[in-house]
C-alpha cells in the first residue's frame, strides 16, 4: 500500500520537472539578458549514471573520472574561455529513474550529456536529450538499440558488438588461425557477436568459419556441443556468450582433448571464469574486451592523478567517462560554442582525436570506426593484456 | 558414433538419477513434485558447505572423501524431502490434485530464492573436482572420473530397483501406489511410507546433485530449473511411475539430446528433445514401459 503514494509523489515530482523544463524554454527565448548571462558562465556537462540500485558500485567509477578530466581541463583555462561544470543525475539503471533524472538535466540547462551506462536505463534518455537539441556523447551503454534509430545527436564511444567482431577477426587472423569455430549461447547479445564474426572471416583466404553452434545456456554438461564442434576439427574456439558457460566450455573443450585456441566475448570476462574452468583449463584463454584502468597501455601517469585525487583505483568504465568529458571539451572548441546542432557537426567532423580506446572516428551511425575492444589473455588467475590492436 | 553414444549415457545417467525421485513420488501420491529438481540444487549446496568445512585434501584422497560426502549430503537432501513432505504435501492430501501442483511450484520457488538469499546470486565452484585423464575406449572419449559416477548412480538405481521390487518396504510403497486406503485398513502406516518414499527419492537426486557439482564444478541456486524439466520428460518417456521406465527415459533422453544437438545441431536440440516428449505425451502416454492406468473410482 505505501508504494502508491511513492510512486505517485515520483509522477508528480516527474511532472514538476516537465513543467519548469516546459516553462523555462517557453520563456527562455524572449529573455535575452538570461543567455548573455549564460554565454560567459560555465558549459555545463551532464552525467546520468547509477548511483543507487543494482549497479550503484559504477557510478563513482565514472563521475569521478570525468570531474578528474573537467579539473584537467579547467586549470589548462577551460573551453573558448568558460569553465566546465560537471552535473551528475542518478539513472538507478532504471528507465523511470533515468527519465527524471534526464528531465532534471535538461531543466538545469546542460550543454551536452556526457552519460550512460546501462542500455536499458540510457535507451529512453535520449528523445529527451533529443528534444532539448543536446548532444549526447554515451560512454559506456553499447547496445545496438541505441544506434538503431539513427538519432543524429547520439553518439557511442565504447565498443558495440560490431567493433568486437571486427576485434576477434583481427586476432584470429593474426594468430594464423585456419579454421574457426563460433560458439554462442542463442541470446540477441551473444548470437550478434558470433555472426557478425563470421561475415567478417567469410572473406576468402585467410581463416574459415566451419561451424557457428549455440549451446543452451544455464547447463552443465556441453559434452554433446563440443562433440559437434571438434568434429570439425578447428583450431580457433571463440565463445560469445557469459562466464558460466564460458568456464564449462573451456573445461570441456580441454578435457575433450582439443589442443587449439580459446577465445571469450567480454560477456566472459570475470575471475569465476578461471575457477569454473579451473586454472590449468583457463590459461591462455584470450578474450576481446573494451579497455579498463587495468589493461590500458601507457596510462600510468593518468591512473596515478586518479589515485591521488580520490585516494582509491580507477575502476570499469572510469577511461572512457574520463575521454567522453575530453571530447566534449573538443568538440565545443571546433564548434566554436554550445550550439547543439554545431557541437553534432564538430563531432561527426573529428577524425583522430587521442583516446584511451585509440584515434577517434565516428561512423556514419555514430560508433567507433575503430578500436574500443583490446585481446587479454588468461595469466594464472588474472586477464591481463596481451594485444592491443591499435 | 561411440563419443556421441557416450556422451549421451553420462548425461542421462545424471537425468535418470532425479527423474527416479520424481517417478517414484508420483507413483505414490500421484503428485508431480515440481520442487525435486531443486533438491537436486540443494543436494549439490550441501555437498559444496561440506567439502567448504572439510578444507583442503590432497587428490588422491579426493574420490573416497567424495563419496563420504556424497553419502552425508543424501541423508540431508533426504530429510529436506521428508521436511517438504510434511509441510507443504501432507495437509493437502485430500485437496484438489491443482492445489498440490501449485504448492510443488511454490515449494520450488521457496527453495530456489531461499538459497539464493543464503548462498547469493553468484555462481559457486567446488573445491573439489574430479578432472581426470581422458582415455579411448572404442572410439570415444571418455575419463576414469566418468566410470565413477556412472557406476555410482548404476549401484544406485539398482540398490533402488531391489528395496522396491524385493523389501516389505517395497511391497508397502506399490500397495499405497495401488490404493492408499485399502493398504491402511490392511495395516500398512501410509504416512510413513510416504515419508520413507520421499526421502529415497530426494536422497537419489541429492546425489545427482553432488556428483554434478563435483565432476562439472559450478554450482548455482537455479541450477535445478533445467534438470527437473528434463528429468520430468525423462520420466514421461520412460513411464512415470514405473521405476526401469524411469531410468530408461532418463539415459534416452540423454542419447536424443546428443544425437539431435548432431543432427539438427545446438540451437534445435531442445526443441527435438521436448518435441519427442510432445509425441509421446499423444501417441503413448503411458510411456515406453508404463502400464495403462485403470480409472479408479
Amino acid at each position: 500500500m505505501r508504494a502508491i503514494p511513492l510512486k505517485s509523489l515520483a509522477s508528480l515530482a516527474v511532472l514538476g520537472l516537465l513543467a519548469t523544463g516546459c516553462g523555462q524554454g517557453l520563456l527562455g527565448g524572449g529573455d535575452s539578458g538570461d543567455q548573455a548571462a549564460k554565454k560567459d558562465g560555465p558549459i555545463l556537462l551532464g552525467m546520468l549514471i547509477p548511483q543507487s540500485g543494482s549497479e550503484a558500485a559504477i557510478g563513482p567509477y565514472m563521475s569521478n573520472a570525468a570531474q578528474l578530466a573537467v579539473d584537467e581541463i579547467n586549470a589548462k583555462g577551460g573551453v573558448l574561455g568558460r569553465q566546465l561544470e560537471l552535473k551528475t543525475a542518478d539513472d538507478a539503471c532504471d528507465a523511470q529513474s533515468a527519465a527524471a533524472g534526464a528531465n532534471k538535466l535538461v531543466t538545469e540547462e546542460v550543454d551536452l550529456s556526457v552519460g550512460g551506462y546501462c542500455s536499458g536505463a540510457t535507451l529512453p534518455t535520449l528523445p529527451i536529450f533529443g528534444k532539448a537539441n543536446i548532444p549526447m556523447i554515451i560512454p559506456a551503454a553499447n547496445s545496438q538499440e541505441l544506434v538503431d534509430q539513427k538519432l543524429k545527436h547520439v553518439f557511442l564511444i565504447n565498443g558495440t558488438g560490431s567493433q568486437q567482431a571486427m576485434a576477434a577477426e583481427k586476432w584470429i587472423t593474426k594468430q594464423g588461425a585456419k579454421s574457426v569455430a563460433l560458439m554462442h549461447d542463442n541470446t540477441s547479445y551473444s548470437k550478434d557477436i558470433a555472426v557478425r564474426t563470421q561475415t567478417l572471416l567469410e572473406v576468402p583466404g585467410g581463416a574459415e568459419p566451419v561451424i557457428t553452434e549455440a549451446v543452451t545456456p544455464k547447463e552443465s554438461d556441453y559434452s554433446a556441443n563440443i562433440t559437434n564442434v571438434l568434429d570439425k576439427k578447428p583450431d580457433f574456439v571463440y565463445w560469445t556468450g557469459y562466464f558460466q558457460e564460458g568456464g564449462l566450455i573451456a573445461r570441456q573443450l580441454r578435457q575433450a582433448g582439443y589442443k587449439g585456441s580459446i577465445m571469450v566475448g567480454d560477456g566472459s570476462v570475470s575471475p569465476k571464469l578461471m575457477e569454473i574452468a579451473g586454472a590449468e583449463a583457463a590459461e591462455g584463454v584470450y578474450a576481446t574486451m573494451t579497455q579498463t584502468p587495468d589493461t590500458l597501455e601507457g596510462a600510468e601517469g593518468w591512473i596515478a592523478a586518479y589515485k591521488k585525487k580520490y585516494n582509491a583505483d580507477p575502476g570499469p568504465y572510469s577511461n572512457q567517462a574520463y575521454d567522453a568529458v575530453r571530447l566534449a571539451a573538443e568538440a565545443v572548441t571546433k564548434a566554436g560554442g554550445t550550439d547543439g546542432a554545431k557541437v553534432i557537426a564538430a563531432l561527426e567532423a573529428i577524425d583522430g582525436f587521442p583516446m584511451f580506446s585509440g584515434p577517434l572516428k565516428f561512423t556514419p551511425e555514430h560508433t567507433l570506426a575503430s578500436g574500443g575492444f583490446q585481446i587479454l589473455v588468461v595469466k594464472g588467475d588474472k586477464f591481463a593484456l596481451q594485444d592491443a590492436l591499435k | 558414433m561411440t563419443q556421441l553414444v557416450w556422451n549421451g549415457l553420462f548425461v542421462g545417467s545424471f537425468y535418470a538419477l532425479v527423474a527416479l525421485g520424481y517417478s517414484m513420488v508420483y507413483g505414490i501420491i500421484k503428485l508431480l513434485n515440481f520442487a525435486h529438481g531443486d533438491l537436486y540444487m540443494l543436494g549439490a549446496f550441501v555437498g559444496f558447505a561440506i567439502l567448504g568445512a572439510v578444507g583442503g585434501v590432497s587428490p588422491s584422497m579426493a574420490l573416497p572423501l567424495l563419496l563420504v560426502v556424497l553419502l552425508a549430503t543424501m541423508v540431508v537432501t533426504g530429510l529436506a524431502g521428508v521436511a517438504l513432505e510434511r509441510i507443504a504435501y501432507r495437509p493437502l492430501r485430500r485437496a484438489p490434485r491443482l492445489s498440490l501442483l501449485i504448492t510443488a511450484v511454490g515449494a520450488s520457488f521457496a527453495l530456489e530464492y531461499g538459497m539464493r538469499a543464503v548462498a547469493g546470486a553468484d555462481p559457486q565452484v567446488y573445491p573439489v573436482r574430479l578432472g581426470g585423464t581422458a582415455m579411448e575406449v572404442l572410439g570415444a572419449r571418455l575419463t576414469l572420473q566418468q566410470l565413477v559416477l556412472m557406476g555410482v548412480a548404476v549401484v544406485l538405481m539398482i540398490a533402488l530397483n531391489l528395496l522396491v521390487t524385493r523389501t516389505r518396504e517395497g511391497r508397502a510403497m506399490r500397495a499405497i501406489a495401488l490404493d492408499p486406503r485399502t493398504s491402511a485398513l490392511m495395516g500398512i502406516n501410509v504416512n510413513s511410507v510416504i515419508s520413507r518414499t520421499f526421502f529415497v527419492g530426494s536422497a537419489l537426486a541429492g546425489a545427482a546433485g553432488v556428483m554434478a557439482g563435483a565432476y562439472y564444478g559450478k554450482i548455482d541456486f537455479m541450477m535445478g530449473f533445467l534438470i527437473g524439466l528434463k528429468a520430468f520428460t525423462a520420466a514421461v518417456i520412460g513411464g512415470i511411475g514405473n521405476i526401469p521406465g524411469t531410468m530408461l527415459g532418463g539415459l534416452l533422453l540423454g542419447l536424443l539430446e546428443s544425437f539431435g544437438t548432431y543432427w539438427l545441431g545446438g540451437e534445435w536440440r531442445d526443441v527435438f528433445a521436448f518435441g519427442v516428449l510432445i509425441l509421446f505425451l499423444t501417441v503413448r502416454p503411458t510411456g515406453l514401459l508404463g502400464e495403462r492406468v485403470t480409472e479408479r473410482v
